[in-house]
Order: C-alpha cells, then sequence, then structure tokens
C-alpha cells in the first residue's frame, strides 16, 4: 500500500505556519509523516515544542540514497506526552549541506546528531561539541554511507594502532 | 499512655543505636547458609544436563534403520546461515541418478549457534545437539568436517 | 620562585577507563575532579561498535533477526520482539493471539532477569557483595525456562517474523506458574537486605537527581523517567503484543534521585510477575505462526515501532526497497540516549557517586555503541 495524504489538525497547522515548505503530509501504515524542506527543520522542531507539545525528541537518523542528487534522508522522530502521538520529520539534503542542529530545543540532539556525523559524515551547523562519537577519533570515512563497503576499513588507522595488516 | 510519636522516636533511635537494620540484613544472609540452599554445580565432575532443544554443536544424523546419510545436499542450510560458514560440495551419484552430499565443512568459530540452519534442513539431517564443550587448541580445529559432524565430538574427560 | 607545575592546580583530570569493573561494559568516562568533587564528565564510548546496522543491510530479514539479541545482550528477548514488530509493521501481519501471549510471558520473564542483572551489579558497585549471588539464583530459574522454550540462555533469537517458532515445551505452564509462587518472596528478601539499610539510603538518597523536566529533554526514558514521576510506559500508552489485555500498575517516584529508580525497578519486578500470572493462565489454543511468506520482501516503505524495553523506549526504525534485505535499519538504543544524561547527574556531586549513577542508569555497553 502506498502513502496516503494526512489531513489532520497538525498538518494543517504546519501547512498555515510554514507554508510552501512543507512538501508533503503523508501517512504510511498509520504513522504520519511530513517531507519538508531542510532549512524549515529546526524551526518546525522548535514550534512543535512550544506550540504542539512535542517534547520529546525520540530520535535523529539519516538515510542515505545515493542515486538522488539530494543524497541523504535526515530523519527526526518526535513524540508528544500529552498526545500520545509520535510525527516524523523528512528532509533531503545534499552531500555537504550543513543543516542547523536541534541541541538549542532538545538537549538530547547532541549525541544523536554526533551519530549522524559519525556514520554519514552530515556535519550539523551550531553543533558544540561535533566529534566522532562510535568511531575512532582519527578514522576516515563515514561507514553508514552506501559507497562504504562492508569489508572496507581504515588501513593506515588500523596499521598504526592495532599493529596488524587488516582487521578483516 | 505515651505518645505514639514519641514512642516511635524512641523505637528509631534504638534501631539505630543497635543496627537493626544492619542485622535484619545479616539474619538474611546467615539464613542462607543452610545447605539446602546451596546450588552450585560441581563441574566438571558433574556434568549438567542441558535442555533438549539446546543449540550445541551440530551433528550430521544418519537415517536409524538403513544407515545411510539423510543430507540430500540441497545447500539450503549454506544460504540460511547468516554467517556463510558452512560449506557443501555434493556430486550427482549415476547409480541413484540422485545428488549427494561429498564434503561438508561447519565453521564454529564464526558460528553463532542461531539455529536457522537446522530450521530450515528439510531432511532432518543438520541438527545442533547438547554438546556444548567445544574448545579446541588450535583455530583449524574449530573447523567441523563431514566426519566430525557424523560422528560427533566428545570432549576430553580429565580426572579431577 | 618555582615554576608552576601540575599540582598547583586544583582540577585533575582522571580517566575511569574502559577496563573498570564499575562501568558495565567498555565505557570510558573521563572525570574532571576538583579533589572529590565532579566539576564535569565526558563519556567515550564506541569500544563495542560492531557496526550492527551496516550488518543489517547486508542480510536478509530472517538472517538479521539473531543479531539483535546481541545488542542488549542482558535482556536479549526484547531486542527480538521489537525488531520481529517493526518487520511484522512493514508486512502488515499480525501474529496469532496465542503467539503474542506466550511473548508477552517471555518478554516479562526477560524483564526480570533485566532487573536482576541491574540490581546484582548496581548493589555490587555500591558495596552490597551479597545481594549479586541471589539475584543471579534467581535469573537461572529464568534462563532454565528460556534455554528449554528456545534452546539458549543468554542470546535466545526466540521470536520469529510472524510469530513463533518453537511449540509450547510440556511444563512451560507449570514451571512459569512455579516460578511467579517462588519469586515474590524472593523480591521480599532482596528488600529486606536492601531498602532500609542505612548505608543503602545514605549512598543512594539524593544522588543523581534528573526531574522531570530534564528527563524530557534529555529524551530520557524507561525506570529513569518513571522515577522522575512522569507516570508514562509505552505499554499502557501505545499497546502492542496484547498489553492491553492486562491489568497492572506503572510505578513512579517522587524526587528522580537513584534511590526512586530502585524502588521503581523493584516494583516493576513484581508487576511483571503480575502480567505473566495473567498471561499463563490464559494462553489461547491456535498456530504459533502467522501466514508470512518464505522469502520475506516488504513493499516499499519504512516504519518505526518501539517497544517498551527494561531499560526504556527501544526503537526500529526499518527502511525497505522491496527487496530481500532490509535498505536501513536504525536502532534507537535507550541506554545511549539515557548515559548522554550522565554528565548532568554527576555534575556537583561526588566520585563515588559517578559510580553509583552509572549503576542506576542500567546501561549496557552492547546498545549503547551497537
Amino acid at each position: 500500500m502506498a502513502a496516503v495524504p494526512w489531513e489532520g489538525e497538525l498538518a494543517q497547522e504546519l501547512k498555515a505556519r510554514f507554508g510552501e515548505s512543507v512538501i508533503q503530509t503523508a501517512s504510511y501504515l498509520g504513522q504520519n509523516f511530513a517531507l519538508v524542506k531542510p532549512e524549515v527543520v529546526a524551526p518546525m522542531v522548535e514550534y512543535l515544542r512550544d506550540a504542539a507539545d512535542f517534547d520529546y525528541l525520540v530520535d535523529i537518523t539519516a538515510v542515505d540514497w545515493p542515486k538522488r542528487a539530494e543524497r541523504f534522508d535526515l530523519v527526526y522522530i518526535l513524540y508528544s506526552f500529552s498526545r500520545n502521538e509520535r510525527l516524523r520529520l523528512k528532509t533531503a539534503i545534499a552531500d555537504g549541506y550543513r543543516p542547523q542542529s536541534v541541541v538549542g530545543t532538545h538537549a538530547t540532539a547532541n549525541w544523536l546528531e554526533r551519530e549522524v556525523f559519525d556514520m554519514f559524515g552530515i556535519e550539523f551547523a551550531g553543533h558544540p561539541d561535533l566529534r566522532r562519537i562510535l568511531m575512532p577519533d582519527d578514522w576516515q570515512g563515514h561507514p553508514l554511507r552506501k559507497d562504504y563497503s562492508i569489508l572496507e576499513q581504515d588501513q593506515h588507522w588500523v596499521e598504526a594502532n592495532l599493529g596488524i595488516e587488516s582487521g578483516q | 499512655m505515651r505518645n505514639p510519636v514519641q514512642q516511635s522516636r524512641l523505637f528509631h533511635i534504638l534501631r539505630v543505636i543497635f543496627l537493626v537494620d544492619l542485622f535484619q540484613g545479616l539474619w538474611v544472609t546467615f539464613r542462607n547458609q543452610h545447605p539446602k540452599n546451596i546450588c552450585t554445580e560441581q563441574y566438571p565432575a558433574e556434568r549438567p544436563k542441558v535442555a533438549e532443544r539446546y543449540r550445541g554443536l551440530p551433528r550430521l544424523n544418519r537415517d536409524p534403520e538403513t544407515g545411510e546419510p539423510l543430507c540430500i545436499g540441497c545447500n539450503l542450510c549454506a544460504l540460511a546461515c547468516p554467517e556463510n560458514l558452512i560449506v557443501i560440495t555434493s556430486e550427482r551419484n549415476e547409480q541413484t541418478k540422485r545428488k549427494e552430499m561429498v564434503t561438508f565443512s561447519f565453521d564454529t568459530s564464526r558460528c553463532m549457534f542461531c539455529g536457522l540452519c537446522e530450521e530450515v534442513c528439510p531432511s532432518d539431517a543438520l541438527e545442533l545437539t547438547q554438546n556444548f564443550e567445544m574448545a579446541t587448541y588450535t583455530r583449524e580445529g574449530q573447523v567441523l568436517t563431514r566426519k566430525m559432524c557424523e560422528e560427533g565430538i566428545e570432549a576430553k574427560r580429565y580426572k579431577c | 620562585m618555582p615554576d608552576a607545575t601540575f599540582l598547583d592546580s586544583t582540577e585533575l583530570v582522571l580517566n575511569m577507563g574502559p577496563q573498570h569493573p564499575s562501568t558495565h561494559g567498555v565505557l570510558r568516562v573521563i572525570l574532571k575532579l576538583d579533589g572529590e568533587k565532579v566539576l564535569g564528565t565526558d563519556c567515550v564510548i564506541g569500544y563495542l561498535h560492531r557496526g550492527v546496522e551496516k550488518i543489517a543491510e547486508n542480510r536478509t530479514y530472517v538472517q538479521f533477526n539473531p543479531y539483535v539479541d546481541r545488542m542488549d545482550y542482558v535482556a536479549a528477548v526484547s531486542n527480538g520482539l521489537g525488531y520481529c514488530l517493526a518487520i511484522e509493521k512493514l508486512l502488515n501481519v499480525e501474529a496469532p493471539p496465542r503467539a503474542q501471549v506466550v511473548r508477552v510471558i517471555l518478554t516479562e520473564l526477560n524483564r526480570i532477569a533485566s532487573h536482576l542483572v541491574w540490581l546484582g551489579t548496581h548493589a555490587l558497585d555500591i558495596g552490597a557483595l551479597t545481594p549479586v549471588f541471589y539475584c543471579f539464583r534467581e535469573r537461572e530459574a529464568v534462563l532454565n525456562i528460556f534455554e528449554k522454550y528456545c534452546g539458549a540462555r543468554l542470546t535466545t533469537h526466540a521470536f520469529r517474523i510472524g510469530g513463533l517458532q518453537y511449540e509450547l515445551y510440556d511444563g512451560f505452564e507449570q514451571e512459569v506458574k512455579a516460578f511467579c509462587d517462588m519469586f515474590p518472596a524472593k523480591v521480599d528478601e532482596y528488600e529486606e537486605l536492601l531498602t532500609r539499610n542505612r548505608i543503602w539510603v545514605g549512598r543512594l538518597v539524593n544522588v543523581g537527581v534528573l526531574n522531570a523536566e530534564d528527563c524530557k529533554r534529555y529524551g530520557v526514558t524507561g525506570p529513569v523517567l518513571r522515577a522522575a514521576g512522569v507516570e508514562w510506559d509505552l505499554r499502557k500508552a501505545q499497546p502492542y503484543s496484547g498489553y492491553e489485555k492486562y491489568d497492572f500498575r506503572i510505578p513512579t517516584g517522587r524526587n528522580g534521585d537513584t534511590y526512586d529508580r530502585y524502588t521503581v525497578r523493584m516494583e516493576e519486578m513484581r508487576q511483571s510477575v503480575r502480567i505473566i500470572r495473567q498471561a499463563v493462565e490464559a494462553i489461547p489454543e491456535g498456530p504459533v505462526m502467522a501466514k508470512v511468506p518464505k522469502v520475506i520482501k516488504p513493499p516499499v516503505g519504512e516504519a518505526y515501532v518501539s517497544i517498551e524495553a527494561p531499560k526504556g523506549e527501544l526503537g526500529y526504525y526499518v527502511v525497505s526497497d522491496g527487496s530481500t534485505q532490509p535498505y536501513r535499519v536504525r536502532v534507537r538504543p535507550p541506554s545511549f540516549v539515557n548515559l548522554q544524561a550522565l554528565d548532568r547527574m554527576v555534575r556537583g556531586g561526588l566520585v563515588a557517586d559517578v559510580v553509583a549513577v552509572i549503576g542506576t542508569l542500567d546501561i549496557v555497553l552492547g546498545e549503547v555503541d551497537r
């Protein structure tokens, strides 16, 4: 089944406030999501927290679609305790675009954005401490990109730090 | 009649001075020292009895009546394995006109004993047994050949 | 006049290294101390990063199922439940009622097992050396049930996409009921050891306070959020797998300190026994596996499904491109997000409280690093 258009009250509010920047509001398998333009994500997260009571940022993640021009799909999942409602915000960004960080709105975004940077190489503007979190600090390459094969490794780092030829 | 608030305060002071809460905890520990509460298994003198469905070392079964190997060389276990550690070669038997398994190699060093190979086997040939004692001295010893899978591996018992 | 040396400064940077008995795994915490007071911390994680999300893109849906157990390895059954529910959502199938009830029983047993490990290791870090033995003794009973059911104690691989693989073994109901009868007395025993012990109270009350507003800001869920007073549990808010049929209470705390988290988790163990008792009374007859194709190829799309794992909200965001292998599996780990709040909780406290707070957050590094 395909995504069906979602015209709930929240969708109307977002379209009224952000107008053209909201490309699509739809619902797939009962889960609402909104596809928006990248510049408007940080203000929208703040608006949702203040006006619509979405006070809990569940997750920030990215999906790599290498064949598209806007290569990454940045996904924010928000939840509201009072409304018991979950919302997904998706935005398509190109390689090299620096989205605005939402650390000012939700403190939990600190490590979540660090992980997105570590795994995909998406730099967040305004992040207080953007460095690698899961991989070693001086690792070259961003592992979850599709052009990084599962057997690939930072050869130089492995030889320098582990003293072996290859970790594979 | 003493004031109940004062009475509980006296109780509380006595509890604190005489370490009542600490002795209550110590009494629990003391109670558990009774020999009937010992639950240590003296391995390797007494070996544990593991469940029937335990996912241990693999074994290739033979038909109990004819003694023929049940494996038909369909390669489904190799395809199901998430780690791709089963390697099977098979060739066509000219007499029975059927495919027959020739070599079977199972690498237990990478196996996570998930049981997917056992689940997909159509002829109940591959089975994960209750044998969990699979330590070897070499890395090569972890790769099981067809013979080892059919006969099973007996762990060396030391005197203890 | 001698030159200034490092001894003149009052600040000390101390490394609580990856190998440490109290960090519950390979966690490195760099502490900035002024004597014994903590001025700031910096967590370095990634020592157990195995690239589970990358592996998911190279395995089929069925083949990836055993890998999810290895993230939160203490409570492996919940991870499997979350993953199976996410793929079932994408396929738009639902497990049959019998499978759902058995899933609830196993998941709640797994919650008890996880809280027992938490209690034992947390008490051990604080200095109480006895409870860990008793907790692991009760955990043996739970692990025996898992072993008899699915063949493994820790990395269970208990659930399949669409239901269950194995039918219940003979004696399952009796053993589970016997466990439910035996267990509440043991929880009373742990409480007798700890709850009113002056050392325990002294080390835990007003340590690592995280109030409700900070919990929401940091995205912290699970018992930590409930101890801060927010009565929220995904099993009640967005029920899955038939949880709406069971009657249980959500324990909450008041101050959001470490002692409240202790009482919340002890009460959760009792409530889990209550759920198991209700579930095991009424296991319906029927098949254990829904009609799922042999080769699982969900239609193009994505879904986010989350469950109440023992540590918090465990979410799976799965993107499918119509092929047999998932395009992207993102695991939202509760321990990772909860660990972020460590800095907020220990700042201004003492060094010994860092150990208490790491224990009370109940992190598993397998889940933090994936």
